[in-house]
């Protein structure tokens, strides 16, 4: 699920993008930076575009899904150009496709890069070690799609709550999140071990060798997962459903100051004196200022536009 | 997303829109991934309380549109992308927020509305301002201003490959899926069943191209090293005018100043 820059504050949005910028600039040092990586990487950031389109029919629904491919991209690449052509694909879904927004980038990149390579890591390569089998690809490929969508899902309700931007409360959003991503991890992993089994039996030499995280890099990526969902938590805890931030952000959204205190009254009076209408409500003031604006601006652009096209005819 | 065989024809009639001559088209492309960035960042800063704040917000896109006579009815296609996450967590706004904020001739309107309205906004005005950048700008130029932005060329290069391909393995996987449902009439998609050895073969197909491709790319010299056009100007000019304007409009609400004037 592509988040979006409507739902997202600059504070989450910003922590995520640092985040991921972090972890690529990390991921392009591990590269071995042969001039076969970068066509490798670009063509199969490709295919993950065109494979996203090919949609399948869920038998008994008549409905249609697409998969999204982290675990099989970890699993042919390798963990660091995965997460490279996670992010590539991502930016040019946000920019051409308007599929997740600018600002939601870090968090987007984050969710659908992270959660797929620490299961590759810990789940997938450790039951393969001893030699692939088509049961233990399938098996390996279910529980790392599975628990990796699970994380990516629970990532965007932390950071969608945390970010204060939509009201709905945590414990629903994680309801309605988790068991449909656990339905849809479930499907995505039965193709991605259908796909893998393929693969192998065609040209078994592209599942082999690929890099893991080390020891080292996956306990700072979990404990940076753990940080982040500790602070996206406590944020949720402190902040909801009736504390500081929340009735603070419903002030600040009123410019009026309601308050029975006595400083609260010395305010107001203060404010009623220096405000431009105190007859008026400010809100009124701001819905007819702001359809005004908005007429203003659109009849702004079509007069740019009748004039220069004027012009050119 | 778009389909299949649509998604190749909307990224060529994005380029086709990029080589055109305005304005617009014509300001540095630094510039304009600059003041986008700044752009966004503003917009989602906003209260989500703070609707008439942000609507004047709508004016740069707006001009931007019109200068550049970016077609509406492309932005509109895209939006309907970009709405159903937005609307879902803005819908539940309506549903969890019902404190009453003013009322408009006995009508009362809640913080759920204003936010529902401000989150809509939100999504629109940074949607519109990407896609301008997007349909004024050749992803060339953008490339070079993000190697002159000191973001690694590996990274960039990576970027233009997938943005190269992408049409390639869309013809790939066309072909390919026509040939599938000339040979299974009545199915819609792909079957399920089917997806193993369809992806597989896609994927390998994909592998043994990018092969290819590297061996090519070898021939005529390529060696991981990125070789930027010529050099642009930034066009401090531009940026310094425009963050300037947003942040005057970030502080100050127009909609406000003008709603009292006319009010009084």
């Amino acid at each position: 699920m592509h988040m979006a820059d409507g739902l997202i504050s600059g504070t989450v949005g910003g922590v995520m993008a640092a985040a991921s910028v972090a972890i690529i600039a990390y991921s392009i040092k591990r590269i071995k930076s042969d001039d076969k990586t970068i066509p490798m990487m670009g063509v199969m950031g490709a295919f993950v575009f065109a494979m996203q389109m090919i949609n399948f029919t869920i038998p008994g629904t008549g409905s249609s899904g697409h998969i999204v491919g982290g675990t099989l991209l970890a699993a042919t690449l390798g963990v660091y150009p995965a997460i490279i052509v996670t992010a590539c694909v991502l930016i040019i879904q946000c920019l051409l496709f308007a599929d997740g927004g600018l600002l939601a980038l870090g968090c987007n990149i984050f969710n659908m890069s992270v959660p797929f390579v620490v299961m590759y890591t810990l789940i997938f390569k450790p039951i393969l070690k001893n030699g692939v089998t088509s049961s233990k690809l399938t098996i390996a490929s279910i529980l790392s799609v599975v628990l990796g969508l699970q994380l990516s899902a629970f990532g965007v309700v932390l950071e969608t709550t945390a970010s204060g931007i939509t009201a709905l409360p945590f414990l629903p959003f994680v309801l309605a999140m988790q068991p449909i991503h656990f339905v849809i991890g479930i499907v995505e992993g039965v193709i991605t071990a259908a796909v893998l089994i393929f693969v192998y039996k065609m040209r078994p030499e592209i599942l082999e060798d690929k890099e893991v995280m080390s020891v080292k890099v996956l306990a700072v990526t979990i404990a940076l997962l753990a940080v982040l969902i500790g602070g996206g938590l406590s944020m949720f805890a402190s902040g909801y459903p009736d504390g500081l931030e929340w009735s603070m952000e419903k002030v600040a959204g009123t410019t009026e100051l309601e308050g029975s205190s006595a400083i609260h009254e010395t305010m107001a009076e203060a404010q009623k004196s220096t405000a431009f209408m105190p007859d008026y409500n400010s809100k009124i003031a701001g819905i007819v200022g702001g359809a005004l604006t908005l007429l203003l601006a659109v009849a702004i652009g079509f007069a740019i536009s009748f004039f220069s096209k004027k012009r050119t005819a | 997303m778009p389909s299949l065989f649509s998604a190749g024809a909307d990224i060529r009639s994005m380029e086709s829109l990029a080589e055109g001559d305005s304005v617009i088209h014509r300001l540095p492309p630094m510039a304009k991934l600059v003041t986008t960035l700044v752009y966004v960042v503003m917009v989602v800063s906003f209260n989500r309380y703070n609707l008439s704040g942000l609507i004047p917000y709508a004016v740069y896109p707006i001009i931007l549109i019109s200068l550049s006579q970016t077609p509406y009815n492309m932005l509109l296609k895209r939006l309907v992308i970009a709405m159903p996450f937005a609307l879902f967590g803005g819908a539940a706004n309506i549903f969890f927020d019902r404190d009453v904020a003013f009322t408009i001739a006995s009508i009362a309107v809640t913080y759920g509305v204003v936010s529902f309205l401000s989150i809509m906004m939100k999504t629109v005005l940074t949607v519109a301002t990407v896609l301008i950048l997007i349909s004024t700008t050749r992803i060339s130029d953008i490339s070079d201003s993000l190697v002159r932005l000191k973001v690694p060329p590996l990274f960039v290069l990576s970027l233009m490959m997938t943005y190269r391909y992408i049409s390639v393995l869309l013809e790939e996987a066309g072909t390919m899926y026509t040939a599938y449902s000339l040979r299974s009439p009545n199915v819609k998609g792909v079957k399920i069943g089917d997806m193993g050895v369809f992806v597989g073969q896609l994927m390998i197909r994909s592998l043994d191209r990018a092969e290819r491709i590297y061996a090519a790319m070898k021939c005529r010299g390529f060696n991981s090293i990125y070789h930027a056009g010529d050099s642009q100007t930034v066009g401090v000019r531009y940026i310094a005018c425009v963050c300037g304007a947003l942040l005057v409009l970030r502080f100050i609400n127009l909609s406000e100043l003008v709603g009292n004037g006319v009010l009084r």
